[in-house]
């Protein structure tokens, strides 16, 4: 066809499946799957995990690659060649991912300036700064951690509340230019430069992890966290809640939803083998997750065992001091059998203890499980502070999650502009590089708004509620439009004038079957879930106590929820109306014409 | 410092304003004369001797088994009001180097207080004798006091003492091969390092660099495209499915720019008939 024979292609089809892997393999793999691992039940996680991917990951992931390789157009195109009414389906993908394109790049940015400090002789996060008249610390520092300061108050400067605004924090909105300019150089050229980039986005992470692996492992106490970690504990498996969250994990893991595959595949030659392609990027995903959890783990277990063993020193030492006991007499290991002894034979000293006393309990330490950037900047960079020669492990931690994230940015991106580029009255007014460096622009403008001191509340609002429900109601029309409006005798005949081969009985049942049952009973969770939950809270950084506090939106917050799940989700029947409407106006015009004609 | 007296000095008990001294015979429990220097003891026995003082006033040994003890804690006891205590932690700073901490320790550590008072107030006449030492314990901590170099019985403030401490803070650490944190006077707050405040934070260096190398690297491949469109112009004669010839006519994304497409030559049945 003339019209597609120009289009921009991979070099080769090992540059389509890194980009694939570049984009799935993101930051998700290291910060939310570790912890759902954690919360339930360990190894057993990977029953309901490894299900969910065979039921609903693989053939959803193998429909899209499908329909992007067939159709040759962004999402936008591609939905409405498969079903004019349902071409709002692309419309809300492209939506949502403007919103993931807004917010996502602001974490880069908090990688970015991570980085850019680990270059000190003292990592900023290791100690308290001291305060103005040199007697102490500061005390925001002293109520909580040296960790959780640096991040609130040195690189968020976060405010109170979601309500109180406050200035741009200049040093976030620089590596926030930063990051977008990187994000313009990887896609200035379109394909031919992103297929460079993702040979190293794709393949330099796992370097990183394995370098931290064998350090993990090796660490003091590392083997407590992964013990802890596979330990199964099979009786999580009747919670549903594994179940739903197992589902969720491996549809937002593998990206779909948000048009990047289908503008990924619909670079790729017409032929190419999508299917082979399809289950090795699947896999290699949740090898990932696999292997990040073990390395987080190893971590977490060499964290808590520190914490530890610090809170056995100090009562070791508050128990000496208190004593007046010679220092050789009581070591780590027979604290506890001196605490007792202490307490039977003077008691009323030891009742002047008091609260000083801590209980130190390494499963406690253990299960402080916790997702997210809460995770990724806070709790790690607190176990590398400790780690010897810590700058260079800060760095080498904080290259490989700017390479995750800059990796899932590029598929987030060229989901937003492939689409726009495939508009003729777009590409005809300006070549693809003015293209790419307004959508830029444009996205930088508005992150600029997330890194104000509110900035970090209203991020974690388009985090919690941006992407998640409007992707499942989008890739559940997809999966229906797809299999019953377009037809699966013609997705077939597609797939076949493509491979060569028939589908396979195993996708014909998921496709048809088993991921729309799946799909719609995720959906009716959520809603339930939402309806259930109350007003919607957050989590508010509290200076004078140190720690963050549940605090409920105001009304204008969770009016703007309202407009972000709203935003994506209308473009659906909007979309259908519009096209229904035009298509009426234009029969009955044409009805006009042929009257006219025969009566003249 | 205490002072013990000949064994047949007369029972005497001398008192001048709050210093009490006792003496008994060789064959009871002797008690110890309090003294904060062994002149000015001399000179007491010397004068409880010749019956030189008009306020020497008889009394019964027994009473000196009861008063002796809270004699001694007089001047420096446990939660003194002008005395600090020292908590060292010989074991935690040194390890296995760690030495003993004897009587010779301890009065290296008189000595020291004593420089440190020397060089706080700049008077040569504090000496050893001015720091008394009291509650040991073997967690290697006890109570100090100073007194005066002029009067042994009277004590310097607390706050002189900790002023004298902090300024020789550096110089007591050393001699003793410890740190603030082992060698601790509890009530004297360590002071902290100022914190180094560079003219440029480390951070903007690094962050400089990194976006200067990115903005070469756009600038570089917009400026080597923009040539090669420039060439292709200047040098394009044949027309051809060249397909650097797309790319210079802005067909990166795959639509044609130059004419309009034929729809007679594609077949629909792609698109979803309505």
């Amino acid at each position: 066809m003339g019209k597609d024979a120009a289009r921009a292609e991979w070099d080769n089809p090992m540059q389509f499946v890194l980009a694939c892997v570049s984009y799935a393999v993101g930051l998700g793999n290291v910060w939310r799957f570790p912890y759902l691992c954690q919360m339930h039940g360990g190894g057993g996680f990977l029953i309901p995990y490894m299900l969910m991917l065979v039921l609903l990951g693989v053939p959803l992931f193998y429909m899209e690659l499908a329909i992007g390789q067939k159709m040759r157009l962004g999402s936008i195109g591609a939905w409405r060649a498969i079903s004019p009414y349902l071409g709002g389906v692309g419309l809300a993908s492209v939506v949502t991912s403007m919103y993931l394109c807004l917010y996502y790049n602001v974490i880069n940015a908090w990688s970015f300036w991570y980085l850019f400090h680990s270059f000190q002789s003292v990592l900023p996060w290791a100690e308290c700064p001291v305060n103005s008249n040199l007697t102490g610390h500061v005390e925001e520092c002293e109520r909580a951690t040296p960790t959780q300061y640096f991040f609130y108050r040195e690189t968020l400067d976060i405010s109170g509340s979601i309500e109180e605004n406050g200035g741009i924090h200049m040093g976030q909105a620089l590596c926030l230019l930063l990051a977008w300019i990187i994000v313009y150089l990887f896609i200035v050229k379109g394909v031919k430069s992103t297929g460079k980039v993702v040979y190293f986005t794709a393949t330099f992470p796992y370097l990183v992890l394995i370098i931290y692996l064998i350090r993990g492992v090796t660490l003091h106490g590392a083997i407590n966290g992964v013990k802890y970690m596979f330990t199964p504990k099979m009786e999580q498996l009747a919670n549903p809640t594994t179940w739903i969250n197992a589902a969720t994990q491996v549809f937002f893991s593998l990206g779909l939803g948000f048009g990047s595959l289908i503008a990924f595949a619909s670079y790729n030659q017409y032929n190419n083998n999508f299917e082979k392609q399809a289950i090795v990027v699947s896999m290699v995903n949740s090898s990932t997750s696999i292997f990040a959890s073990i390395v987080t783990f190893s971590i977490y277990g060499f964290k808590a065992t520190f914490n530890y063993e610090s809170c056995l020193e100090r009562v070791r030492l508050l128990l000496l001091n208190t004593f007046d006991l010679a220092e050789d007499t009581i070591s780590l290991e027979n604290v506890n059998h001196w605490i007792a002894e202490l307490n039977r034979t003077q008691p009323e000293q030891f009742a002047s203890l008091g609260g000083r006393l801590e209980t130190c309990d390494l499963e406690a330490e253990l299960d402080t499980a916790v997702e997210g950037t809460g995770l990724a900047f806070i709790v790690y960079s607190e176990a590398i502070k400790n780690m010897p020669v810590s700058q260079l492990w800060s760095v080498l931690y904080f290259i490989m999650l700017l390479l995750l994230g800059m990796g899932s940015m590029l598929g987030n991106v060229i989901a937003v502009i492939t689409p726009l580029s495939d508009l003729k009255f777009i590409s005809h007014y300006m070549s693809t590089k003015t293209l790419n460096g307004l959508v830029c622009l444009f996205c930088l403008l508005l992150g600029l708004g997330f890194t104000t001191r509110s900035g970090n509340y209203w991020f974690t609002m388009f985090n919690d509620y941006g992407a998640t429900f409007s992707l499942l109601f989008i890739v559940l029309i997809e999966v229906i439009t797809v299999c019953y409006i377009y037809g699966i005798k013609r997705f077939e005949k597609d797939v076949k004038d493509m491979l060569g081969h028939r589908l396979n009985w195993y996708w014909k049942i998921m496709l048809a079957g088993v991921s729309p049952i799946l799909l719609i009973a995720l959906f009716i969770f959520y809603i339930v879930n939402y309806i259930q939950g109350g007003t919607p809270t957050y989590q508010a950084w509290n200076k004078e106590l140190g720690k963050s506090v549940v605090t409920e939106y105001p009304p204008y917050a969770q009016a703007f929820i309202g407009l972000l799940l709203a935003s994506s989700v209308c473009c659906i029947p909007l979309t259908a109306l519009y096209t229904y409407c035009k298509k009426r106006n234009l029969a009955s015009g044409k009805r006009e014409r042929t009257v006219s004609t025969v009566s003249a | 410092m205490l002072y013990r007296p000949k064994a047949d000095t007369i029972r005497r008990r001398w008192q001048n304003n709050s210093h009490i001294c006792f003496f008994t015979k060789p064959e009871s429990n002797l008690c110890w004369v309090k003294c904060t220097k062994r002149i000015a003891c001399n000179k007491q026995l010397h004068d409880l001797q010749h019956g030189q003082e008009g306020m020497l006033v008889w009394v019964l040994f027994l009473l000196c088994q009861g008063v002796a003890p809270a004699l001694t804690q007089d001047l420096c006891q446990r939660d003194a009001p002008n005395g600090y205590k020292v908590r060292i932690s010989l074991k935690t700073a040194l390890g296995e180097d760690a030495y003993e901490w004897n009587q010779s320790e301890m009065f290296f550590f008189r000595a020291t207080m004593a420089f440190a008072m020397r060089r706080h107030f700049q008077m040569e006449t504090y000496n050893v004798d001015n720091i008394i030492l009291c509650v040991q314990t073997s967690r290697v901590s006890f109570w100090f006091v100073v007194t005066s170099p002029d009067n042994a019985t009277m004590l310097i403030p607390k706050a002189d003492v900790e002023k004298a401490v902090r300024m020789a803070r550096h110089r007591i650490n050393n001699a003793f091969l410890l740190s603030d944190r082992t060698l601790e006077f509890l009530g004297i707050h360590p002071t902290l390092a100022a914190p180094v405040n560079p003219d440029t934070p480390p951070w903007l260096i690094v962050f400089g660099v990194v976006i200067g190398a990115v903005c070469a690297g756009i600038i570089a491949l917009l400026v080597s495209s923009l040539l090669q469109k420039r060439r292709k112009e200047k040098g394009m004669t044949e027309d051809g499915q060249d397909e650097e010839d797309m790319q210079v006519k802005g067909v990166e994304n795959g639509i044609n720019l130059d004419g309009t497409y034929n729809r007679g030559f594609t077949d629909d049945d792609r698109f979803t008939k309505l």
